[in-house]
């Protein structure tokens, strides 16, 4: 056994790139990709503010919108121009007051006032179309405030006659709508699916032996395996507790349940990834096609974690087709620990969702059966020449 | 070997390598139906929310109801308490939770106000926005209502009461996607990355596997090689993007604004820059397996820099700074501007001669690299 581990240690040792999947490219991924969404809050998106009207209540407007943190107003002259603006992306939305805004709402006719929002980014456009309703909102409620006050209203009841029922909303679980407690940890946990799949492929395909037009395994396969899992686990543990370190300490992003749930979650996921890695390998038998085929299976893993999009409104091929990614069985996990701080017999329950996998188990001994099956040696074994040599 | 007979040889030992042609034709074919896939249904509705009446009353259940009505809620349930609800979200059977006060009709009658809280999910930003508009515009509607009433009561005309309560028409409309649906905001910028992908690896492992071993690349000059492997690469890549920005585009409704001829000529630069800088790195790699492992790893930080998920102005500028490098970052971002913002072509200008400059820089250190490659196996061998 432990002259396999030391053999495992020179092969990592000698293969650079394997040794750049556990030691920097994980890193640099992980802190590169944390940087790109480390505003973490979108604020001062800027949105186009077309004043026809220049009256006070239109200024009075624009200066609510410029009072919330999401939006930056730029004042446009002109509709065409502020429309070219939006079509180059350089705005937003795009705000107009109208002509006599301020004469309509005196004599009681019912101006409008025109939103447009950029919803082909669908995350700005929603965010903006929600926080310039609500400026534009609170604006409004001020010159009704003062038109009832004329009338001779009391002062006490103008609030509740204006809105007799407040709103409030809360976002649980996270409070300011942090992008970086909601995106970045479902992309890092893609990410390092993506490189413990990638460094248990390629660990395993240095096991492949030729033959004629075929590759075939040893017999004594099933320990190398083994020892393969013992050894690349424990690495592979460590970057995803960087990554719980990285976010729920350093940049102490709120985290209800223990982080050793996860971690437990995690090393179950790693198992299923690379339960599924073997059989593809065993089918495969080919070092760049086993390759190719678990990037195509893995890539979109992130797609079917069900956080930007959710679950129950997929459809039922992409429910099915999410149960084969380990990654989506752990995100459930995570986001109950992390949000709901659940305990040790609920993760457990949710561990017990990877049953599936369980019977890749025989299918793997059938196949790893089937690729020890090497034939005698008296074979003519003929490297077949791709290249068009003239 | 004349140039054309170069391109011969060319697709074949592009079609003869397994590898490339599993990457190339069956990863766009399989990308295509498997990334949309989530998405389908374009917009989340029927969320479950559980409600926490503490005042039953004919206005309670009547704001229940409204909320229910919302396309984007389904209510399961009416819970005793707030904790029973959290129960409800700990165990992930409610996404939100709606909580009425006690003497809620009551202090509303008598003119007291009275405030409805509502929670949401916001582990899954999607749920959460739907939960809290769909309840929102419940509430507005229960509180005009409210409004309307006491209006009506003080006996005021019903036309002028109506007038009241909505003093100003607020028309917001989205633009461009106008169905805010999931597949036209990530198709069209997700579809050229994994054109831009597969280019890549395509070149890389055709380089890969090349480079070791003497063949046609080292009986023609460099140029010539360049030249030659990107119109093939070219060929199929106009099959592709006709797939891709015709078919694709169409079959999952994103919106197209911009002719023909004006995607493809900004598909044009993109292609050939991204053919070219293909070329040069394949001379890096040395083993086959290898292009598809870094290009893969590199595929979700291109995705989000490129500046359609996550605005750009909030991407730290040495990211953006650097990123301009890659040839899908300006593609993507003009290829939105000019296909689905409907910008025209003097704004997309700046991006498209980028890309004609990456195009030139990529091409003349692949003819390089490749011209190093030609001479370090020909001492070797």
């Amino acid at each position: 056994m432990r002259h396999l581990f030391r053999r495992e240690c020179k092969a990592l040792w000698h293969s650079p790139w394997q040794l750049a999947l556990v030691s920097y490219i994980p890193l640099i991924g992980v802190i590169a990709l944390w940087w790109l969404f480390s505003a973490g809050l979108p604020r001062q998106l800027p949105v186009a503010v077309v004043d026809l009207d220049n009256s006070q209540i239109s200024r009075m407007l624009t200066r609510q919108l410029s009072a919330n943190a999401v939006i930056a107003p730029r004042s446009f002259a002109n509709e065409a121009a502020a429309i070219e603006a939006m079509r180059q992306a350089q705005v937003y939305g795009l705000v107009i007051l109208p002509y006599q805004l301020r004469k309509d709402l005196l004599t009681s006719k019912q101006p409008t006032i025109d939103i447009r929002y950029n919803s082909q980014f669908l995350l700005v456009g929603k965010l903006l179309s929600s926080q310039l309703q609500l400026s534009l909102a609170e604006g409004l409620t001020q010159i009704g405030e003062v038109s009832l006050l004329l009338k001779g209203a009391n002062k006490a009841t103008v609030d509740v006659s204006l809105t007799p029922i407040s709103n409030q909303t809360t976002a649980l679980f996270n409070r300011n709508n942090n992008y970086v407690g909601f995106l970045v940890p479902p992309i890092l946990i893609a990410l390092w699916q993506l490189l413990s799949m990638l460094v248990f492929v390629n660990s395993v395909n240095a096991e492949l032996i030729p033959q004629g037009e075929r590759y075939y395994l040893a017999r004594n396969i099933w320990p190398k395996v083994w020892v393969k899992v013992l050894f690349y686990s424990p690495i592979m543990l460590v970057h995803s507790g960087f990554i719980l370190v990285w976010l729920y300490h350093y940049l102490a992003l709120p985290v209800s349940g223990s982080l050793w749930l996860l971690l437990l979650a995690q090393a179950f996921m790693l198992m299923a990834l690379w339960l599924l890695v073997l059989v593809i390998f065993m089918i495969m038998r080919d070092s760049a096609r086993t390759v190719s085929f678990c990037t195509a299976l893995f890539a979109p893993a992130f797609a079917f974690m069900g956080i930007t999009f959710p679950v129950n409104d997929m459809p039922i091929l992409a429910k099915w087709w999410r149960l084969v990614m380990p990654s989506s069985h752990y995100i459930d996990s995570h986001v109950s620990v992390v949000s709901y701080g659940v305990g040790l017999p609920q993760v457990l329950t949710q561990i017990s969702s990877y049953w599936g996998f369980l019977l890749l188990l025989p299918l793997l001994y059938v196949l790893g059966r089937q690729a020890q099956k090497i034939p005698p040696q008296g074979q003519v074994s003929l490297p077949v020449n791709l290249e068009v040599n003239r | 070997m004349n140039f054309w007979q170069l391109i011969v040889a060319e697709c074949k030992a592009i079609l003869a390598d397994k590898a490339i042609v599993m990457t190339l034709f069956g990863g766009v074919l399989f990308y295509s139906v498997l990334y949309p896939l989530p998405y389908l249904n374009q917009v989340p509705t029927e969320q479950q929310v559980v409600v926490v009446d503490h005042d039953n009353s004919s206005l309670s259940r009547l704001v229940t109801r409204h909320a229910d009505a919302s396309a984007k809620i389904k209510i399961l349930a009416n819970v005793n308490s707030i904790d029973q609800a959290q129960t409800w979200i700990d165990q992930g059977k409610a996404h939100g939770l709606l909580v009425i006060p006690a003497n809620f009709r009551r202090d509303l009658l008598l003119g007291k106000g009275a405030t409805l809280s509502y929670g949401g999910d916001a582990s899954y930003f999607l749920i959460y926005s739907a939960v809290a508009e769909g309840l929102v515009s419940a509430g507005i509607d229960a509180s005009k209502q409210v409004q309307l009433i006491g209006l009506l009561a003080r006996g005021q005309n019903p036309q002028l009461a109506l007038q009241a309560v909505n003093s100003v028409n607020i028309n917001s409309v989205p633009a461009f996607n106008p169905s805010l649906g999931y597949t036209p905001y990530v198709v069209p910028g997700l579809f050229l990355l994994i054109l831009h992908q597969t280019l890549l690896i395509g070149t890389g492992i055709l380089g890969a596997g090349q480079w070791r071993k003497s063949g046609y690349w080292q009986q023609v000059r460099p140029v010539t090689l360049v030249l030659a492997r990107l119109s093939v690469f070219m060929m199929i890549y106009a099959l592709f993007s006709s797939f891709y920005l015709g078919f694709c585009f169409y079959w999952y409704k994103v919106s197209v604004v911009a002719t023909v001829v004006e995607v493809g000529l900004f598909m044009l630069p993109f292609l050939l820059a991204t053919g070219s800088l293909g070329i040069y790195l394949s001379s890096l790699f040395n083993r086959r397996e290898l292009p598809t492992q870094l290009y893969l790893l590199v595929s979700m930080p291109i995705l989000f820099v490129s500046g359609f998920v996550w605005p750009i102005a909030l991407i730290p500028e040495p990211l953006v700074l650097a990123s301009q490098v890659i040839p899908a970052v300006p593609a993507i971002m003009g290829m939105l501007e000019l296909n689905q913002l409907g910008a025209g072509w003097s704004a997309v200008m700046p991006k498209w001669l980028q890309l004609w400059g990456l195009f030139a820089v990529f091409a003349t250190m692949a003819i390089v690299a490749i011209a190093r490659k030609q001479k370090s196996v020909s001492v070797t061998s």
